[in-house]
């Protein structure tokens, strides 16, 4: 009891307060003394709900609105009202913007901004109710410790900050009530989608966009698949030097709430101060998990979001939200890699385009010559075509962002993006992006000869090496293959 | 057809939403001639308002002298998202607005009526816009249209409500210069009132012209068209069957608990867009918090 009230005049006292700078990456303490768990949490509480939304939109969306508790929702009648009605639907349309950056028009780009500022966060009583129904206890006897104040939007719903009875802090992720019913209705309304998509997105295939829209949203509404992916994920990398996955709490764990350890470091916004090495490092960790994830795990979190990055000091990178992950079965990866071989290390153009058939971006027999399809193609293998430091640009990350919906290209007519690779497109508009935005310069090249795995180099960096240790004593059977 | 035509739905939703944003008040000197309070605000934040507002003007343009007056006196043909945005407007400052805001509209409102004279081409009948037997008409048709569009694809109000509007809505009337005996303050003397009228309704070559064009507006992109369908569908289902017969519309099919649900979908993707207009989700948000206090008082 007295820790509890000493917790609270804790977060009263700093909830808040600014802690820019701060860096307390916790890693591996799975437990942790109640007491230090409270100033953790505490410190965190210094992220306020507006400026700390993850998941938001890639590019549009970054002026949340101040928190206004005046506005929560307090209903699940406000839940229907606010994102019944399609308005759900169209929210998470705007979250996949970046996937369809330049398709969008400009209005349909500031409506569905402007529809995610529209959603407040659900009053305390609403989502302890959720709470309730969900863990079967209300959040203060579920938790030892509940802070009522959420401290940042999420996927349909918002996080709280708990402690377990066992003395764990967490962040629980608490859906709003009612909309996975709503939206589930809704996605039901195929012709109005297809029509709003032509609206929103005219340049872009409708029709696989509609069915990946759907399909990610689907997923989206059970947190438990976001669970299981994340704990893959914290399992895989349980160890590595630099990359760190918070580990999901099973027991408080269901369809509308997921509890996962609570982590620290700094925001995105932050390292923007930070040295230029330091960026590097980050940047560097970044890249290592999102092409060891998919050449090992066949998995690609699709997230890219500055908000989904935690950061400590030395390339130590807290990777958050997997509400969004892809997998991609060894048919599905075969060809991925087969392109990047014969472009890369082979130099095997008429390889390449067989690659690029076989993955279905390029239909067979077009009337157009393998130069001009691997000269069309390059840009996006641009990092990775020669050893040696290159420096992410922002420039970089709009040639390949323009050259991915350059509809005028000689290619254009007999390309597509298989369903299954959509999601890629985060590669290219949301990771490249990223890292340019961080002026990130390493020897990409090499880390990827690293990582794939019909070279698989020698470490080419510290962190290469530090990462080969971790990979030698992982246990037998984890290193190459899918997750799980 | 000119620029404001193509695009006659974005078109009004933009200039709606202007409207909006600036009749809701930064600075609070009353509660206007409504307030957090009443059944009003609550019915006018209904996602059925576009229903109810072409509702509306589908009632409206049934009576001979009411039509002539816009048609003789408005440049609804070169601007009809306009003339439409006008009356918009109008009604939401007299909603929103505080008292001092809505007088002012009103006086407007009373001037420009002082000069739509005519005689109607139909009936032979003389008009004054500032005729009260019209004003009232106008003003019941509204209120009859929110009834009836809240009821078909929005949150039905109880009954007590739904005479608590219509008594509300009185005050409406009498800002435009409706002497208050007239006016119906139930729901059961609107619907009185309605019956007495309807001798008096016929669908005019320029009612069946606007009207068409309401309906089937030219120029617009074929995806908007379609979610203007939806639109158009409940606001023809939630006519009076007699009202239907007077423009020759066939009986709607019936709507369906499966298609109200599209119609309330497509509402809810129009309702996005107008809250993507500037100011609008700051207006909404200023209304939704008066709401809420003025309940827990």
């Amino acid at each position: 009891m007295r820790a509890r009230a000493r917790w609270l005049a804790a977060v009263a006292a700093l909830a808040g307060a600014s802690v820019a700078g701060l860096a307390v990456v916790r890693r591996r303490s799975l437990r942790v003394e109640r007491g230090v768990a409270a100033l953790r949490l505490a410190a965190r509480g210094g992220v306020r709900y507006a400026s700390n939304a993850p998941r938001l939109f890639a590019t549009a969306g970054e002026h949340r609105q101040q928190l206004r508790n005046d506005l929560a929702l307090q209903t699940a009648e406000d839940v229907a009202v606010t994102l019944g009605t399609m308005k759900g639907v169209l929210m998470k349309l705007g979250q996949m913007a970046s996937y369809v950056d330049d398709g969008l028009t400009p209005a349909a780009r500031r409506t569905l901004s402007r529809l995610q500022d529209s959603v407040p966060p659900m009053s305390p009583e609403l989502a302890a109710q959720v709470v309730t129904q969900e863990l079967g206890l209300p959040p203060e006897r579920a938790f030892a410790t509940w802070d009522p104040e959420p401290i940042a939007a999420a996927s349909i719903g918002q996080v709280h900050r708990a402690i377990t009875h066992d003395g764990r802090a967490v962040a629980v992720k608490v859906q709003y009530p009612g909309i996975a019913e709503t939206i589930e209705a809704d996605l039901g309304n195929v012709a109005l989608l297809r029509r709003m998509l032509k609206i929103t997105a005219p340049s872009q295939d409708v029709d696989a966009l509609l069915a990946e829209l759907r399909e990610r949203i689907t997923e989206e509404l059970d947190y438990r698949r976001e669970a299981r992916n994340q704990q893959m994920f914290a399992r895989y990398y349980d160890g590595h030097p630099t990359i760190y996955v918070p580990g999901i709490v099973g027991e408080l764990s269901t369809r509308r709430v997921v509890t996962s350890e609570l982590a620290d470091g700094a925001r995105f916004a932050e390292l923007a101060g930070w040295s230029q090495a330091e960026r590097d490092l980050a940047a560097e960790t970044i890249y290592r998990f999102v092409f060891r994830s998919l050449y090992e795990g066949h998995a690609f979190n699709g997230d890219p979001h500055p908000g989904n990055y935690l950061f400590g000091g030395g390339g130590k990178v807290t990777f958050l939200d997997f509400g969004l992950v892809k997998h991609f079965t060894a048919e599905e990866m075969r060809p991925l890699a087969a392109m990047v071989k014969h472009l890369c290390v082979d130099d095997d153009p008429e390889g390449f385009r067989r690659a690029m058939v076989q993955a279905g971006f390029l239909i067979p027999d077009a009337p157009v010559s393998t130069p001009v399809v691997v000269e069309h193609m390059a840009v996006f293998y641009d990092t990775v075509r020669e050893r040696g430091p290159r420096t992410m640009t922002g420039e970089y990350a709009s040639a390949v962002t323009r050259r991915f919906f350059d509809f005028r290209s000689p290619l254009a007519a007999y390309a597509r993006i298989p369903r299954s690779y959509v999601i890629l497109q985060r590669i290219n508009l949301g990771l490249f992006a990223l890292l340019g935005e961080l002026s990130a310069t390493a020897d990409w090249r090499g880390i990827a000869e690293e990582i794939w795995p019909f070279v698989q180099g020698p470490p080419c960096t510290p962190m290469g090496a530090a990462e080969a240790a971790w990979c030698s004593h992982r246990t037998a059977g984890m290193h190459h293959g899918p997750f799980g | 057809m000119t620029e404001p035509e193509i695009n006659t739905a974005t078109g009004l939703v933009e200039r709606y939403a202007a409207a909006f944003a600036a009749a809701v008040p930064s600075r609070l000197a009353d509660d206007g001639y409504f307030g957090p309070a009443s059944v009003t605000w609550r019915l006018a934040g209904d996602l059925s308002a576009p229903v109810a507002g072409l509702r509306s003007v589908l009632m409206q343009a049934l009576h001979p002298l009411a039509m002539a007056g816009v048609d003789q006196h408005s440049d609804w043909r070169r601007d009809p998202v306009g003339r439409l945005a006008a009356t918009a407007t109008y009604t939401a400052t007299v909603t929103y607005g505080d008292r001092a805001a809505a007088d002012r509209a009103a006086r407007r409102v009373r001037a420009i009526h002082e000069h739509v004279r005519g005689v109607d081409a139909v009936t032979g009948l003389p008009y004054a816009a500032g005729d009260p037997a019209l004003l009232l008409w106008v003003h019941a048709a509204l209120v009859d249209s929110v009834l009836a569009a809240c009821e078909l694809v929005g949150t039905p109000p109880t009954a007590a409500d739904a005479d608590r509007f219509v008594a509300e809505m009185a005050v409406a009337a009498e800002l435009l210069g409706v002497p208050p005996p007239m006016i119906p303050a139930s729901t059961a003397a609107l619907g009185d009132y309605l019956a007495g009228v309807r001798p008096e309704l016929c669908r005019t070559p320029a009612a069946a012209e606007s009207m068409g064009y309401m309906l089937d507006p030219a120029g617009m992109g074929e995806e908007i068209a379609e979610l203007w369908q939806d639109i158009r569908d409940a606001a023809v289902a939630a006519l009076p069957g007699w009202a239907r017969d007077l423009y020759g519309y066939p009986a709607p099919l019936p709507i369906t608990p499966a298609r109200r649900t599209e119609i309330r979908q497509t509402l809810g993707v129009f309702d996005a867009v107008f809250l993507g207009e500037p100011g609008v989700l700051e207006a909404r948000q200023a209304l939704t918090v008066r709401m809420r206090s003025a309940r827990q008082e």
